[in-house]
Order: C-alpha cells, then structure tokens, then sequence
C-alpha cells in the first residue's frame, strides 16, 4: 500500500507483562473502509484505541497522513469516534450531543444549529433534536452517535462494535446506512467487531487479529475462500479441516494423502516438501454429494447425521477415518442416513492452510 | 408455618416502632405551653418557637450553626471533590489505596480523642475559640462523606463517555467541565448534604475547640439536656426533623431527576 | 517518549489528592501525634527547674543533697515567676511524692521573702528528707514519660522504676476501660439480636414493606444524634412516657429507674447504632440467590434446618461486619451517656472529655486517648480485613 493515509509502524502495547499488541504493521489507504476482526482479547480494540488516542503505544509509530499522531492528546486527533453502547451524553439533549464537537471547534451559533439539522437529516432523526438519549431506542441512540462522529467531518471515522447492541434486522439496516455514508462522504474507516458477516458485507478489506498480531488481511473474498492459516479458515466461515502427507507437487497442484489413505489434489500456488504434513481446508459449501465430475477430488463416505437448516441440509458424513460437513442445497436430491455417497470436491476448492 | 408471616410482621413492627417512636415522642413536645418536656401536655403554644428565635442564646447558636454548617460544606466539598478526582481511575496502585483509606480515618477515630488533639494544637496557632478552627475542626470529620459520595459518583461515570468527548475535540480541562463534573453532580450534592448535616449535629469537636461565642445549636442543645432541660429543644429538635425530612426529599428529587435524564 | 502520558496522569492525580491530603495531615494526623506526644512528655519541671538537675548530678540518692543543689533549688523556685506553670509544677511533683503542694507552696513563699535564703532545710524539715529529692531529681531530668500511658491501665512505678499496680480506690481507669467494653459489648448483643432478624424480614419482603422497613432503619440515621438522644429523654425520663403508661396502668407505683442507669443508655444505644448492623446484614442478605431456600427445600431440609444451614451462615460474614461496626463506635461514644447515662455509667470518652475539659490534665486525657484510639483502630483494621476479603471472593 503506497498512498498509505493511516500507518502503524511496529506498534506494540502492553499492560504489565501482558501484551495485547504485538509488533504490529498495518497500512491504510485514503477513503478505504478496513475491518478488525478477531476473538475477545485479541488486540483489536486497543488498537483502535490507540489510534484514537486514549491508550498510547508502548512502542512504535503511528502516523495520519504522513504526520506522528501517537504523541498528540485525543481531543487533537479530529477523528470521529463511534463507541460501543454509543457513549452519548446522557445531561444533554440530542442537539446539543451533536452540536458538542462543533462548539469544541468554535464554530458560530447558525452554523451549528444548520450543521446539526444536516447531520440529523442524515440520520433521520430531526424529529427527536430535543429529546435526551435515555428516550430514545437503541438504534435511534446509534444513529445519533453516528451524526455526532461525523458532524465535524473527520477524515478518519473509528467504531468500536457500534451495532452489536442492536437487532439482527436493526443491525443490517445500520450497515447499509453506514456503507452508504462511507461511500457518499468518502471516508476513511476504522471497524472493529466481532461479528464475521458484518465484516464481510461491509469492509474494503478485513484484518483478522489473533494474539496481538494480523494473521491475515485482504479483500473479504480472499479471506473467505484463501485464508491463509487454519486459525483464519476456522474463524471465518465454517470449515473442514483434513490432515495428510503431501506425496508430490507439480505444476501448481500438490498431491496429498490423507491420514485415511485416500488420495487429492489441491491447487498450491507454493510448492511443498513431499512427506511433509498438511492440513487441508474445505468449505461445506463446497462439497457436492453424489455427483462426481472430471478432476475432482471423490471420497468415499457414509452419511451418519441430517440437519435441518431450511434453506440447506447440514449433512454428517464419515470417510472411515474422519467425519466431516457438507452444507448440502435443497436442490438435490436428500441423502438417507446410512447412505454410502461419493462426495467430490475441485482442487480449486480446496488449500493448504498452516 | 402459617404463624411465621404474623411473627415477622409483629416482630417488624415492633422494630419500626421502636426506631421510630423516639422521632414522633419528641414532636408534640414542641408545641407544649408547660415549662416542663414532658407528657401530658396541658396546651399548645408556639412559645417554645418564639424562644428559640427571640432568647439570646439560641438565636446566636442557630446563626453560628449556619455560618459554621456553610463554611465546612463549602470547604469539605470543594477538598472532598478534588482528591476523589485524584483518586479516581487509580485502585490498582497500592500508593492512592492508601490515600483512600486514609481519607475515611476521620470517621473511625473517636471524637473525643481527635477533640484532645484539637484543643492541644489549635491553642498552639491560635485557632481556638475562632470561627476557622470550628470550620476545620467539622471539616475534618465531614470530609470521608463528601469522599465516598463523590467517589461512588465517579465511579458511576462510563469512561468511554470521557473518552468520547476527547474525541470530539474537547480539552481534559473542558470534559471534566461538561462532562464529569454534571455527571457526578449529585454525588457532589449528597456530599454537601451529608457535610453540612455533620457540622450542624456535632457537638464533641465542638465542644473541645469552640469558645462561648461559636456555641451552635447542637452545643445547645447538648447543654439544654445537661443542665436545665426545657422543651425549647423539642422545638429546635422539630426544626430538625422537618429539615432533615425536607432535605432528604430534595437530594432523592434531586437524584431521580438526574436518573431520569 | 511514549511512557510520558501515563506519568503525567500520575502526577495530575497526585496534585489532585495533594490538598486533602495536606488538610489532613495539618488538622487530623497533627492534632492527633500531639496528643500522644502530650501523653508521653513531661516538660513541666525541666522549664520550671532548668538548673537543679545539673546540681544534683553526682549526688548518691541516699544522703542529704549538696549544698549547690539546695541553692540550685532556692533559685529555681524563686525564679518561676507564672502562678499556672508553678501550680502544673507542684501537681507534677505531687503526683510523684504527696506532700509536695504544701511543701512547695511554703518554699516558694519562704524564698521570695528572703532572697538570699538557700538552706531549704530551714525551711522545712521534708527537705532533709532524700524522697523528696529524688522526686525533684526525676522530674527535672525526664522530657518523657510513660506515668501516664501507666496510669491510664492503673499501674504505676515503685520507688525502684518497676512497674506495680496503683493503691486501691486512687483511680478507675482500669474500671472504666473494662465497663466500657462490656457496655459495647452489651449493646453489640442488642443490636445482633434486633438488626439480624430485622434485616431477615426486610430482605424477605419486597415492594412498599421493605421500603418502610428500610426507611424506619435510614430515617433515624439522618436524624441528628442530639435529638434522637433527647427524644430517648424524654421517653425515659421518671415522669416520661414510659413510666406515665406503666403508671396509669397500674402496674407500678413508683417511677420505674430507666434513665441516668445503664439500661438507658443501653436502650439509647441500640437505638442509635442499630443502623450500622441492620444494613450491613441486609446488603449481604440480598446478595444471597433468592433461590437457595427453596433449593434446600427441595434437597429436603426442613425450613428451621435450612435456616440454620443455609441462610445463617451465609448472612453471618453481614453480622460480623456489623458487630464490629458497631462495637467500635460503641467504645468512643460519649453524647449519649454523657446525657442519658449516671455517674456509675461513664464510658472512657467521658473520663478523657473530664480530663481534658475539667482537670486540665492533658497528659492523662492523651493516655487514655491512646488507648481508645489503639483499640478502634485495631477493630477497624480487622474490619477493613473482612470487607477486602468480601471484595475478593
């Protein structure tokens, strides 16, 4: 990333002999809208926070458009903020939350009171300008958060899991909104959850963090059908994980043994020592039931356990060594219990995870 | 086990009773025309009112009371206030555990002993008998109340709602102002009740470091009972008590409002 | 660079608790050191005798004193010309060898009119007599002492400094201290036996009843000390309410003694300390799952068993924490039997409140402070102990 806008530079954080950040590097690009995604305790929200301003790094550098920024207070920073649970001013009324910033600017009194109104519109909330937050529904309450961060117009927007108060249908809702306002004001934004689908509908890229460290970031899509460790393709998603032994590799494909004996193919674009073990990653999704085709990879199993999920099947299989998931469509013809099924997956499909 | 429900409610009762009955004995007396605290009262008059603003020593002990119950609220809160601030966001570090405790000590130690102490310094620097020397004499021991109200207040306080106002732009300086100082406000506020309550009933430290001329309505009160009892001190002891009913009505108002909001 | 924030939030919080800090320890920590320091000095006869006790160094303790030392005396005497440091002076030296105040007074009045009169035997024969002098010689020559701490658990020193019990019936100390204990003692018992099942019945209700149950607890605690006190006067009094209903019933004749005794003060007492074991019972009491009953219940306890089994051990950590809440308080309180109580009733902080206020005998008032003071800080202590374990588990 060459034009990086918000740069961390070997930040690491510790509280005492705990450290939450580990020599961490990220990069992100003017107007881009990157996830953090991790488990409880991975480091994530502290590095927001850092960011931010309220914690400070035990080492390293970060920096917002080319300037140092670890050294200035917060209230220096001009970046929006948009908290879990929201953190509005429960003695003031919603006008004046979102008029807070704007006073703290200096700004004159029309100008407040007409960027107010506009942020509120944006927001739908003009109705409720008088009220104080305690009146209001949490999603309203959100919503105002959201017109308080962005009423100054920061070029960086930081949320820490600001929709996981919120019902499921409430929270999409919010996402739209929030993607159309990144793409409508040409924000840059920070976002933290823990929450996998919200992730992936909404951001340019996702950094998934585990133990202090990213352990991968890319586009969703890479990180949904490529990740790179088992610790990913277990986080994100549901997978299976298949051990073996790699026999040979050439031309991009690995052949691969599995403890069961069988043999696949998997597509590697790394070359891997024979006899070497592996762990290979299949999504459900992508395994078909009882129609082999050219090239694939065919396994032998015997169905053992049939969920309903409405729109899918979950489908138990058992390959004699292992037993596994298929997330089977409707389409198909239903498998029995006790069924002896071939179930078939490409070499594309699949891959090495570390 | 049908029995248990009436003898929690006998035994409840007789409690109530008990706590209470002293309260409701004292009130009537007030408005007694007999020269006598006692019962039956023969008539009602509000003489014992007009004595306790009209005769010379009680007039004096209420104003002193007032002067002296002002100036240990504003300086045990303003005192309080600042080190629960100071405390605050620091109960890991062993150092600030101790200013905590150490703090509350005022309401532990005995006042008699602290009184001995009191009389013995403040006759050194020339505090006894003064005005100043009552103020910090009540100040000392309304100082843990303001401390744990103004704590327990700050204590309430989200963090992340501080945190936010940085983020908008605020100075440290400007969220303490509008952020934490109205939130904590009615823990402040109990605090200076509770300061001022504690200066208008103390009468040990009063009794070692005032000279006549700060007697307060306490320290007459006390002296009333010792040597010539009358039922003027039903009558102030009414005023007591409506104050104290009014008081606590407002700070809970008070409190729920700010809830509410 | 980085670490800067974190130690400048430190220094701002230090600046911040500095004020009540130095409040404190110029208006609480200092008056409380001078008066143990008052308890344990003894300047008195060193300022009003400062050249004696060179003249009597080298003298054997037996024989008669040197001449040197009798004029050192004489003009010692002479020389103390304010009337209250030679009365603290005289007091001083009785308490150490009785006969002194007439002694003394003759003395002083002997060399002042004479001023070139040195033989002090002349004066009087009690000068030939060696006590005396050794008196003379260990109160010039000590600026500190334990007499007091000493005095304040009846005890004293022989003639040789070894530390003996005081003759009979010169003081009470001893007395006091072990009635004030049993005085909180006694009142602690009450306020068990009203606040725990008081507190039971409060957490077993809800709605409007624990409201008044609560209420009737808080309402006497904002109530002021003084007029709950006298409110319990007037109860109590002999033609109180008390005794004019036991009179109109007839069931007695007389008055009934409730006031100026111990009962009266113990009943005041409960009243007014009750707050402090109710409401540490009833914290821990609603802590505990309202479920537990009925689950023992159901395992088949009997409900008197499941009592005794479940919700008495479980609440008792509350009775322990108000036990000693109460007990400690107990122990320094003065408004109330000072006003309620009689002579035979006194607890420690009257004796002190008389030592300071009546006797002007500092030294004494912070002995026995002293004492008060040590023991309710080592019951707050355990106190402390308790409810930080509370915290931890």
């Amino acid at each position: 990333m060459s034009d990086a806008f918000i740069h961390f530079d070997k930040v690491s954080k510790a509280f005492g002999i705990v450290t939450v950040v580990d020599n961490l590097d990220l990069s992100i690009g003017r107007g881009e809208f990157v996830s953090m995604l991790g488990p409880s305790g991975s480091g994530k929200t502290t590095l927001l926070m850092m960011l931010a301003g309220f914690e400070n790094p035990t080492s390293g550098a970060i920096s917002v458009g080319g300037k140092r920024v670890d050294a200035l207070p917060p209230h220096k920073r001009n970046m929006g903020v948009v908290f879990q649970n929201y953190a509005l001013f429960p003695h003031m009324s919603v006008a004046d939350n979102v008029a807070f910033p704007l006073k703290m600017r200096g700004a004159s009194r029309s100008e407040i009171v007409e960027r107010v109104t506009k942020a509120l519109d944006m927001v739908q909330l003009s109705a409720f300008h008088e009220r104080k937050p305690i009146q209001l529904s949490g999603g309203q309450q959100q919503r105002v958060a959201l017109a308080r961060a962005l009423v100054f117009e920061p070029e960086v927007v930081l949320m820490d899991e600001p929709l996981g108060a919120l019902d499921k249908k409430l929270r999409e809702q919010m996402q739209m909104d929030i993607r159309d306002i990144h793409h409508r004001l040409g924000l840059t934004i920070v976002f933290v959850t823990h929450d996998q689908t919200e992730a992936l509908t909404m951001s340019d890229r996702i950094a998934i963090f585990n133990h202090g460290k990213i352990e991968q970031i890319g586009r969703p899509s890479e990180i949904y059908d490529r990740p790179k460790t088992q610790f990913v393709a277990e986080f994100i998603g549901e997978t299976n994980l298949l051990g073996g032994k790699v026999a040979s590799s050439s031309n991009g494909v690995l052949n691969v043994i599995l403890d069961g004996g069988q043999p696949i193919s998997v597509a590697s674009a790394t070359t891997q020592e024979p006899g070497k073990h592996v762990k290979v990653s299949v999504r459900p999704e992508r395994i078909e039931l009882d129609s082999p085709g050219d090239g694939q990879n065919e396994l032998k199993v015997r169905v053992t356990d049939i969920v309903y999920h409405g729109d899918h099947l979950q489908v138990l299989v058992d390959s004699g060594h292992r037993s596994f998931v298929v997330k089977a469509t409707r389409k198909a013809v239903a498998p029995q219990v006790g069924q002896e099924i071939i179930a078939s997956f490409s070499p594309e499909q699949c891959w090495i995870v570390s | 086990m049908k029995t248990l429900p009436v003898s929690k409610a006998v035994f409840g009762t007789a409690v109530v009773i008990f706590l209470m009955a002293p309260l409701f004995a004292i009130l009537p007396l007030a408005f007694t025309d007999s020269i006598f605290l006692n019962y039956p009262i023969p008539g009602f008059s509000f003489r014992w009112f007009h004595e306790l603003f009209t005769a010379n020593a009680w007039r004096w002990s209420i104003l002193n009371s007032l002067v002296i119950g002002c100036g240990t609220t504003i300086l045990a809160t303003v005192l309080g206030t600042i080190a629960a601030l100071g405390l605050r966001g620091n109960s890991a570090s062993l150092f600030f555990s101790f200013f905590r405790t150490a703090f509350l000590l005022p309401m532990v130690v005995p006042a008699v002993v602290l009184g001995v102490g009191m009389q013995l310094m403040f006759a050194q620097y020339g505090l006894a008998n003064t005005y100043v020397g009552v103020i910090i004499a009540h100040t000392v021991i309304a100082i843990p109340f303001v401390v744990v109200n103004v704590t327990a207040a700050l204590q309430g306080i989200d963090r992340r709602l501080e945190n936010a106002a940085a983020s908008l732009g605020a100075s440290p300086a400007v969220v303490l102002q509008q952020v934490t100082l109205p939130l904590a406000m009615p823990g402040i506020v109990s605090g200076a009740v509770f300061a001022f309550a504690t200066s208008l009933d103390e009468v040990v430290l009063t009794l070692f470091v005032a000279g006549p001329n700060q007697r307060t309505v306490a320290r007459q009160m006390f002296s009333t009972i010792r040597e010539n009892i009358s039922p003027a001190i039903a009558a102030a002891a009414f005023l007591f008590i409506v104050g104290t009913v009014v008081i606590a009505g407002l700070v809970l108002l008070a409190q729920k409002k700010t809830q509410r909001a | 660079m980085t670490r800067q924030p974190r130690l400048s939030k430190r220094i701002t919080s230090f600046a911040l608790i500095a004020p009540l800090a130095l409040f404190l320890a110029f208006f609480f920590v200092a008056p409380l050191v001078t008066m143990m320091k008052t308890a344990v000095s003894d300047p008195v006869a060193s300022i009003a005798l400062p050249t004696v006790s060179a003249a009597l160094d080298g003298w054997d303790r037996e024989g008669a004193p040197p001449v040197e030392a009798q004029q050192a005396l004489a003009n010692d005497i002479r020389n103390v010309s304010n009337d209250e440091l030679f009365g603290d002076l005289v007091r001083r030296l009785n308490s150490a060898k009785s006969g002194f105040r007439t002694l003394m007074t003759k003395t002083r009045n002997a060399v002042i009119e004479d001023a070139n009169l040195n033989d002090l035997v002349s004066v009087d024969r009690r000068w030939s007599d060696p006590g005396f002098w050794v008196a003379v010689q260990d109160a010039a020559g000590a600026s500190l002492t334990d007499r007091n701490l000493l005095a304040a658990v009846d005890l004293q020193r022989d003639a040789n400094g070894d530390i003996i019990d005081a003759p009979e019936g010169t003081s009470a100390n001893r007395t006091t201290l072990f009635r004030t204990m049993i005085m909180a003692g006694i009142v602690t018992l009450c306020c068990i036996a009203v606040g725990l099942p008081f507190a039971m019945v409060a957490a077993s209700t809800t709605g409007w009843k624990r409201q008044l149950l609560l209420g009737a607890v808080l309402l006497p605690l904002w109530t002021s000390l003084l007029v709950r006190t006298a409110a319990w006067y007037i109860i109590l009094q002999d033609n109180g309410l008390i005794n004019l209903t036991l009179q109109t019933l007839g069931l007695t004749n007389g008055p009934v003694p409730l006031i100026f005794n111990r009962l009266g003060v113990v009943i005041a007492m409960t009243h007014v300390l009750l707050p402090f074991m109710v409401l540490p019972i009833f914290s821990v009491l609603i802590g505990i799952p309202k479920n537990l009953m009925p689950a023992a219940a159901s395992l088949g306890a009997h409900p008197i068993r499941a009592f005794l089994l479940v919700l008495l051990p479980l609440s008792l950590r509350g009775v322990v924490s108000g036990a000693l809440l109460v007990f400690m308080s107990a122990l320094g309180y003065y408004i109330t039997p000072a006003l309620i109580g009689g002579a035979k009733d006194q607890m420690i902080s009257s004796v002190i409140a008389y030592y300071a206020t009546g006797a002007a005998n500092w030294g004494m008032a912070g002995a026995l402070g002293i004492v008060l003071l040590a023991a309710t800080m080592i019951l707050y202590v355990v106190y402390l102990r308790l409810s930080s374990e509370e915290v931890r588990t």
